[in-house]
């Protein structure tokens, strides 16, 4: 008997029939659809207790207190904390997702730390007399501050820089007290002060917004004054007139409102006080505004510093980054560690020696200084850092909370209060315990704890448990003494406006900064449009047609100093002559010293 | 559907949300992508194509600048509670209705990636998964254990946080709660609204701030003429707010009808 | 006749195969990382299943003990057993977490409550996991190689008529629907 071809293909046949009656192949397609439920590339979530941890925000000045969720040690989520008598629960969306920041794919881990250290001392080997080492603090008021102000009063060239600012230091806004606020762009309900305090004293007020775009705040406001771009200081001297009773002359024309708008607002805010003026960049002759409606002493209030230990009185005073002579800082060291107001990079290269300065940028990404430093020395990022936030704008009182480290920093990080502490040679290693025991000792203010969400008077509490609160998720708030002292505003020069004739359009910033957040953010600036993306920018269709750009395509920003490659989105909702740009390192770098700009066809 | 042997109080989960106080500030899509594990866009990912379950849309008034005014308006999942659109087209059972709940759920791991339901969905809220989930490295680690990551080729919606809701069942279970009452929990967004312009509970309880503020004046819901009764409840005390609630698309704005505003 | 027998000998084939074989050949066993003695734990160290695999206060399930628990006595070694010996050696004194196959892991998309169902729907725990707490020793853990689950719960010879032994959606459905809570994909599926 032979085998053929043809029985085989009958085994064949045979075998597939006799399979069908087996469990076999159904198990293997029930089999395969469970593994592949979880396909290999879709991570599984670890799993383990739940637990909550507490700390404060660090991305912002306003150092919100967060309830961390964390699954063993590690957060998977962070809220607010409700209770809070400050912070009120509220988080902004870029705290809402720090946690993310330490797996940032622009995260840097290590840095160049001995080269940096090397140069810097060569340097200031060869640091002529006139020639300063400087250290740019975004954030001052911290203890780190008092670190650098040490250190740099080591040397006798040492010069402490922070960005210009008037509100904030000594002078805070209370919120709270104000029936108007006339706000010349701030981004009062988007990021300014303490989002949490905001919402809890926006009832209390009416708000006026003069900004040219219809910005979130501007949505929010009561009133909102479109004025015409660059304006703000002309409505400014307008109100001023209305309210001295002189003549409007030609501001109508100017800010582009009617002269009954103007003087509208100009009587809100003399009869329904206390009334409030701020201004986004700060410019005095806004900020005079507030004399002539009274209110300092009652919307704009001195604050006082939270004690620092007596010992550290040994300190350089802080100096305006426009009050050093150009040309005079041959180390200059930025510490981004603690985000805060950017400075355009031109500003700050102009104060730099011709000749080989060190510019060491201390800063978890290279996104921002590190851009333009020789060397970028990596920190730890919240949730990672240990550092204490002073009290916010908006604050009256003062305040002590740290940012606790909710996971550990990687092992190469530098702090950079420590390594500047270290080049001086001074002993700077436990610092905030000092700050916090010099607190205990003044005994002033309440503590609240977050886990149990209560109030304590200071006194009652001892140094050990004080220090042991504030990690654990604390904050210390300082009483507010019963005599208010009658503030005063120092005005300087109004600041020059650049033109630039040649270029069209009229840069504004409509979206307040932010700095680089969590890859997740991707939410609102890419999968949905709802906030402004660095690369973007948003025109009107007509302009846009004018630019021969479309909308969807690329297009390059040109400015006086340099050019970006954009992404055009055309909104008829946007003014005329005016390229609105979102507020970051980059935009900042190019539009921040000259407000006009060119669109262009990439 | 629910077995005749065990009487339970259903609950109708909504929400209402007050577009008068809605700042547009974007930390309800945020804690929405947290909570839920939504990974963040892939380099190639646009407003057409990410994945958004609650997608705040600036609408505006159509008029041109400076009289043109904005307001914020958050879109989710709306949980229609009458012939449910995603439900009646599902060729895979993939979506249901939870009659306790009144939510609308969806089993990513049933999905066949038709996305038939997208289609069906009057109020775009349904995404699809173009892309395999990709966190960057070591950012897993921040994912939540109470939600399942999803796969490419799935499509994916809000369903209140069902996470939370589970975590709330099992925490009632724990004190000893009967389970035939409906439990109390708060989706992430609710929670993350800053500005409390999110209000959550059971409609069914005529004595809860939803279902109060439900009934208030200036209160509509997206699409009403369509009667998917949708459990998501608007206020406005703007005429022109209101009237955008019957626009095709949240961004379909007024100036030019049915062309994509970017700002959206 | 003759034509007919080679498909008959492909269809015998199969079925043996199907039948026989490959019910086998699916699985691989490996042992559990310590022979752990449920018996001897039930006589001298906790009365109560809840003793060791406790409930959080949040109602999550705590599951297998982890390492620091077991060294809460075994710090040394205490008895004279073997397992005993290995388990402090390899284990405690390298304070390395023992890596535990569970045989009622689930996929990641299930939820599932242990305290709704022992607190609420008054399950004992036998229920699920059989006589597991009065064993001597841990079974072997038989994985399926496609989908990669266990092949059972606590799969012991009696057991396999009368109670649940795998525990797949179709038997938590089944007693859902019985009891009248089978409400939506949601209420098990996250």
């Amino acid at each position: 008997m032979t085998s053929t071809r043809r029985d085989l293909f009958k085994l064949a046949g045979g075998a597939a029939v006799g399979a069908l009656f087996t469990p076999a192949p159904w198990r293997l397609v029930t089999d395969t659809a469970l593994w592949s439920e979880t396909w290999p590339g879709v991570p599984r979530p670890a799993r383990g207790e739940i637990r909550a941890k507490y700390t404060n925000c660090s991305l912002c000045p306003a150092g919100c207190a967060v309830r961390a969720r964390c699954v063993g040690e590690q957060p998977v989520a962070l809220m607010g904390v409700l209770e809070h008598p400050f912070t009120h629960g509220a988080l902004c969306p870029f705290g809402l997702a720090g946690h993310h920041l330490p797996y940032h794919p622009a995260r840097i881990a290590q840095g160049p730390v001995k080269q940096a250290a090397a140069a810097i001392a060569s340097a200031l080997a060869r640091c002529a007399a006139n020639e300063r080492i400087a250290v740019l603090d975004l954030r001052p008021g911290r203890t780190a501050s008092w670190t650098y102000r040490r250190a740099l009063a080591q040397w006798k060239n040492g010069t402490y820089l922070t960005p210009p600012r008037t509100l904030g230091g000594n002078l805070a806004v209370n919120l709270a007290a104000a029936k108007t606020v006339l706000s010349f762009g701030t981004p009062l309900l988007d990021g300014w002060g303490t989002p949490g305090n905001v919402i809890a004293a926006r009832e209390g007020f009416r708000l006026i917004q003069a900004e040219t775009v219809e910005s979130r705040t501007a949505v929010m406001a009561d009133q909102w004054l479109p004025i015409r771009p660059g304006s703000e200081p002309a409505l400014a001297r307008a109100i001023a007139n209305v309210l001295g009773n002189q003549p409007l002359h030609d501001a109508a024309l100017e800010t582009g409102l009617t002269e009954a708008q103007i003087v509208a607002a100009a009587r809100e805010l003399a009869d329904n006080g206390p009334a409030l003026v701020l201004d986004a960049r700060e410019r005095p002759e806004i900020l005079a505004l507030n004399q002539l409606v009274g209110s300092l002493g009652h919307t704009i209030v001195m604050r006082r510093e939270a004690p620092v230990p007596a010992e550290w009185k040994n300190a350089v005073a802080a100096t305006e980054l426009s009050a050093v002579p150009d040309g005079s800082v041959r180390v200059l060291l930025i510490d981004e560690s603690a985000p805060g107001p950017y400075l355009p990079w031109s500003a700050v290269e102009k104060k730099l020696v011709a000749e080989n300065p060190v510019v060491v940028a201390f800063a978890w990404s290279g996104e921002g200084y590190g851009r333009h430093a020789q060397f970028v020395l990596p920190t730890a990022v919240y949730p990672e850092m240990v550092d204490d936030i002073p009290a916010a704008v908006d604050s009256p009182a003062a305040m002590f909370r740290l940012s606790a480290a909710l996971v550990p920093p990687p092992a190469d990080v530098v702090n950079p209060a420590e390594f500047v502490a270290a080049l001086a040679q001074i002993s700077a290693t436990n610092t905030l315990r000092e700050r916090a025991d010099a607190i205990h000792k003044s005994g002033r203010g309440t503590l609240f704890t977050y886990a149990d969400a209560k109030s304590t008077a200071l006194k009652d509490v001892k140094a050990d448990g004080f220090w042991k609160a504030l990690n654990e998720g604390g904050c210390w708030m300082d009483a507010v003494p019963e005599r208010q002292e009658i503030p005063k505003l120092a005005f300087g020069p109004p600041a020059a406006t650049l033109t630039a004739d040649n270029l069209p359009l009229a840069v504004v910033m409509a979206e307040a900064p932010a700095g680089l957040g969590s890859p997740i953010l991707s939410k609102m600036y890419q999968e949905s449009n709802l906030r402004l993306a660095e690369d973007r920018v948003v025109l009107h269709p007509t302009v846009a047609r004018e630019c021969g750009v479309e909308d969807g395509g690329r297009a390059i920003l040109e400015a006086g100093c340099g050019r970006l490659d954009v992404l055009v989105c055309e909104d008829p909702g946007s003014p005329q002559g005016v390229v609105q740009v979102a507020a970051g390192p980059r935009t900042l770098d190019l539009c921040g010293s000259s407000p006009r700009a060119k669109v262009v066809r990439a | 559907m629910i077995g005749p042997n065990k009487q339970i109080r259903a609950a109708r989960y909504g929400m209402t949300i007050d577009v008068d106080r809605c700042t547009g500030c974007g930390a309800c899509m945020v804690a929405c992508a947290v909570e839920n594990n939504v990974p963040p866009a892939h380099a190639g990912a646009t407003d057409r194509n990410g994945i958004t379950w609650i997608r705040v849309y600036k609408i505006d008034n159509g008029l041109p600048y400076p009289e043109t005014r904005s307001a914020f308006i958050p879109v989710m999942c709306q949980h229609c509670g009458n012939e449910t659109p995603c439900v009646h087209v599902c060729p895979q059972q993939a979506v249901d209705v939870d009659p306790a709940t009144g939510v609308v759920g969806e089993m990513p791991q049933r999905c066949l990636g038709c996305r038939y339901c997208m289609a069906a969905c009057p109020y775009h809220a349904r995404y699809f998964n173009w892309w395999d989930p990709a966190w960057p490295k070591g950012m897993e680690k921040t994912l939540n254990p109470d939600v399942t990551p999803r796969m490419r080729g799935v499509v994916e919606k809000c369903n209140f946080c069902h996470g939370r809701w589970h975590a709330a069942k099992q925490q009632a279970a724990a004190e000893g709660k009967p389970d035939t009452e409906p439990v109390q929990y708060l989706p992430a967004c609710a929670e993350a609204c800053p500005i409390k312009a999110i209000q959550f509970g059971d409609l069914n309880d005529p004595a809860g701030a939803p279902a109060r503020a439900a009934q208030s004046g200036g209160s509509f819901r997206l699409l009403e003429k369509l009667h998917t009764d949708p459990k998501i409840y608007y206020r406005s005390k703007r005429d022109w707010v209101r009237a955008s609630a019957n626009a095709p698309h949240p961004f379909a704005g007024q100036h030019e009808a049915g062309k994509e505003n970017h700002r959206g | 006749m003759r034509g007919i027998f080679p498909f008959a000998a492909g269809a015998a084939i199969m079925l043996v195969a199907g039948w026989a074989g490959f019910p086998r050949a699916i699985y691989k066993s490996r042992p559990q990382p310590v022979d752990f003695s449920h018996k001897v734990h039930a006589d001298k160290a906790g009365q109560k299943c809840e003793d060791c695999h406790a409930f959080r206060p949040d109602g999550t399930f705590a599951g297998i003990p982890t390492l620091d628990k077991c060294a809460g006595c075994h710090a040394a070694v205490m008895g004279a057993t073997v397992a005993e010996k290995n388990f402090v050696e390899q284990y405690v004194t390298p304070a390395r977490e023992p890596q535990w196959a569970v045989y009622a892991r689930q996929p990641e998309n299930v939820f599932f409550s242990h305290i709704a169902h022992v607190k609420r729907a008054q399950l004992t725990c036998d229920t699920c996991h059989g006589d597991h707490g009065a064993s001597d020793h841990l079974l072997p853990y038989q994985e399926d190689r496609v989908s990669g689950y266990s092949r059972n719960i606590w799969q012991t010879a009696d057991r396999v008529k009368t109670t649940r032994a795998a525990m797949t959606m179709s038997a938590c459905v089944e007693c859902h629907r019985q009891q009248g809570l089978e409400h939506s994909c949601l209420d098990c599926h996250k």
